[in-house]
């Protein structure tokens, strides 16, 4: 067994990092994040320039074929430095459905402008309060011969206001609970009938509401009517994606609580020699080494082909309960400053709070691992 | 990264799993149904200690040329989940994890040659005397006195949470033999190849459960050999954290804690939850038992991470992590035992906790131990250094005080 990095995992991670390190600082982040840029274009291009746009995909279309643990090298320093670039909702969400349908020649089109940065996709699926389980999806979609036409909602889908083109996944048979009958299609944000709202999330991600209203859908560009192992997989391969960023992100409010309590003094001493303190510090490394020991362990398991829906399931509920409890122990030991906007530290806490919430929360995969999935 | 399997580990795991299904007696696999505690009852533990000595099987985490196994770290875990899914009783830990490998690491050969073959074959039971009523957490402040007199030392003072000790044979202790210095300085680490010594008494101590685990033993004027001595007087303080590091750490303890859940799981799936059907299929208790399942494989992915050489395990705080961890996850999973068991755990039903009495039981073997377990579990965060201390040791590694 040997969960370490190789050397080009390694190299790879630390050219993004320093890449970061260097050009997104939490002060350049911040003025990204309140200005009326939903991202940014030079931090995206350096993105392509650095082959990460092609990083996930098979040679077969075009891509570099790296593995979900090369994304785990590079989500962890995503989660660091609090990314709000759509890697997740066009490259994993998006561009992940397209490949797995790559035998469409339009899914084809779509992925290769994708990964050559000329377009951005969103993967609109999620539903109500969310859809974890993919036979829960209900947009109705209608098929009638040469096209299809669609009814009901999306909600917050990521990088909807941006995209070029939206990933749509809807129910062409059956009644919601049914893993058969799931539709994937590829809708133009600016056809008749789609309607954004568009908002910004408030971990600073750009995303939308999509509501379609008798949209028509040509035949062509239904790519599958028998998508529910694809949005398995697709939502499975970046739930992985999503907990390295969690991890990231909770190693760098044990990193910043941890210095903050030996520099803050209060009583005439630094308050990390508070045993109360200092027990809360101990617990926010027992979890954050609970939880990077599951992103570690469940990657291999995916890129071994081993994962299991209950793998999965175990690494999102670990990262999303961890990831709050270090989240809300970081705001506590930092005290009132903790509670501002201008600190990292709130918004590591929104970022994870944000991550629980996607695809399932933790009280849901908990369920599911205790049903024995 | 990569997770090792193949043929080869099958064809492992196959030989590993007919051993375990035919070799243990009756009493051996009732005695692992009747396990209340990391100590199993202690005859049917050690004769299942000598049936696996037999096949070569004691000790697998031993250097093969004291009797170790020689397997890979994936077949050491192949064996410790197909122990754990048959519910066997775990080896007592004192020799085979504690004083053997303490020995195999700084003791002088004499003591190798002349321990380690009782130790390996489970003819010896090694209770370790620590703790003192006096010297708990605080364990340099420890008083129980050694002084040399020609090649003996006389002891004088009492020793408690020797675990067992009314059925051991044979005693590692600290003792103090200089109270000049600081106080981690003067203590002294010493063998006793034996406990029906002239002046030495042993008085077992009943648990929450209602039976006897724990003992307290005196010392007065007890005269031992200064030849039991490991490493140099007065400097037994660092040979004791030697010894701690394998008390706590580099563990394979996700199989056992597997063992509850699964335990849980086949208990709840034959009861009723209060609000009809089965409790298996209520919501609240699946949320319940999936958070402590995501906790276990947590633990089983820290510890692969571990015995892979991963960096994560030559973090400073890494053992007391995973006391910690570990601890307090078997008290979450006893409680949840206990849950429920509800009603049906309340009875207490000592006779019936021995193996082989035969008694009668009330309603099953799980309302029988759920209780003892929860209330034996409550150790867990005491022993071995209070997960206060665990806590502060992890501190240390995060925030320089």
């Amino acid at each position: 067994m040997d969960f370490t990095f190789t050397d080009e995992q390694a190299m790879l991670r630390e050219s993004v990092s320093r890449y970061l390190h260097k050009h997104y600082t939490f002060a350049a982040r911040q003025a990204l994040v309140s200005s009326d840029r939903p991202y940014s274009a030079e931090v995206w291009q350096h993105f392509v320039d650095l082959g990460l746009l092609s990083l996930p995909f098979p040679e077969s279309v075009g891509g570099v074929g790296g593995s979900v643990v090369d994304l785990v090298a590079i989500g962890e320093p995503f989660g660091e430095h609090l990314l709000v670039e759509p890697y997740l909702a066009s490259v994993l969400l998006a561009g992940k459905a397209l490949a797995a349908t790559a035998d469409n020649v339009r899914a084809r089109d779509w992925l290769q402008r994708i990964l050559a940065g000329t377009a951005l996709g969103a993967f609109a699926h999620e539903e109500g309060n969310g859809t974890p389980d993919p036979a829960q999806v209900a947009l109705r979609c209608k098929g009638t011969g040469a096209a299809f036409q669609l009814d009901g909602e999306k909600r917050l889908v990521l990088g909807a206001a941006e995209a070029d083109v939206l990933v749509v996944t809807a129910r062409v048979e059956g009644e919601p609970g049914r893993r058969d009958g799931l539709a994937l299609l590829l809708v133009a944000p600016g056809a008749p009938g789609v309607r954004l709202t568009p908002f910004t999330t408030v971990d600073g991600r750009s995303a939308a509401h999509v509501a379609f209203d008798s949209v028509e859908v040509p035949a062509e560009d239904c790519l599958s009517t028998d998508a529910y192992a694809v949005i398995t997989s697709t939502v499975g391969d970046a739930l992985v994606s999503l907990s390295a960023e969690a991890v990231g992100a909770m190693g760098a409010l044990l990193r910043q609580t941890a210095e903050f309590a030996t520099t803050r003094r209060q009583f005439g001493v630094p308050i990390a020699t508070f045993q109360v303190v200092a027990h809360r510090l101990a617990d926010m490394k027992i979890d954050v080494t609970k939880a990077r020991a599951s992103l570690l362990y469940t990657a291999a398991l995916v890129e071994a082909g081993r994962a299991t829906p209950r793998d999965l399931s175990v690494l999102k509920a670990q990262v999303g309960r961890l990831g709050r409890s270090v989240a809300e122990a970081a705001v506590q030991t930092h005290g009132g400053i903790g509670t501002t906007d201008e600190l990292a530290i709130g918004h590591y806490l929104k970022r994870l709070l944000a991550i629980d919430a996607m695809f399932g929360d933790s009280d849901y995969h908990y369920r599911v691992v205790g049903a024995g999935a | 990264m990569d997770l090792t399997t193949g043929p080869e580990l099958d064809a492992f795991r196959e030989e590993v799993a007919a051993f375990l299904d035919t070799a243990p007696t009756d009493a051996i696999r009732e005695a692992g149904r009747k396990l209340t505690s990391v100590f199993s009852p202690f005859d049917e533990v050690m004769e299942w200690h000598r049936i696996l000595h037999r096949r070569g099987w004691a000790a697998p985490a031993w250097p093969v040329e004291h009797g170790g196994t020689g397997w890979s770290v994936e077949q050491r875990y192949v064996f410790a989940e197909e122990y754990a899914r048959r519910n066997l009783p775990p080896l007592l830990p004192n020799g085979l994890k504690m004083i053997g490998p303490l020995l195999i690491d700084l003791g002088s050969e004499e003591q190798k040659q002349q321990h380690l073959p009782g130790i390996l074959a489970g003819e010896d039971y090694w209770t370790q005397g620590y703790s003192e009523p006096g010297a708990g957490s605080d364990l340099a402040s420890l008083s129980c006195a050694a002084v040399a007199d020609g090649d003996d030392y006389i002891l004088n003072g009492s020793k408690i949470w020797t675990t067992l000790a009314h059925r051991a044979n044979r005693m590692f202790m600290l003792v103090r033999t200089d109270s000049s210095g600081r106080k981690q300085h003067g203590i002294t680490f010493l063998l006793l190849d034996r406990l029906d010594l002239p002046g030495l008494q042993i008085r077992p101590i009943v648990g929450l459960d209602g039976l006897p685990e724990q003992c307290e033993v005196f010392f007065e004027d007890v005269r031992v050999p200064q030849s039991g001595r490991v490493g140099a007087e007065n400097e037994g303080w660092a040979v004791a954290k030697h010894l701690l590091t394998h008390e706590r750490g580099g563990s394979t303890s996700s199989p056992s804690l597997y063992r509850f859940v699964q335990t849980i799981r086949e208990a709840a799936a034959v009861r009723t939850s209060p609000f009809g059907g089965r409790l298996v299929d209520d919501p609240v208790f699946q949320r319940d038992l999936g958070e402590l399942e995501a906790e276990v494989a947590s633990v089983e992915h820290v510890e692969k991470l571990a015995v892979s050489g991963h960096p994560i395990s030559a973090d400073l705080a890494f053992p007391s992590l995973n006391k910690t961890v570990s601890s307090e996850l078997t008290q979450r999973l006893t409680t949840l035992m206990a849950r429920v068991a509800g009603l049906q755990g309340l009875p207490q039903q000592l006779q019936a906790l021995h193996v082989g009495s035969g008694a009668a039981l009330l309603s099953d073997d799980f309302d029988l131990v759920a209780l003892p377990y929860y209330l034996n579990s409550r150790a867990a965060s005491i022993y071995a250094g209070t997960n206060e201390v665990q806590r502060d040791l992890i501190a240390r590694t995060v925030a320089a005080r």
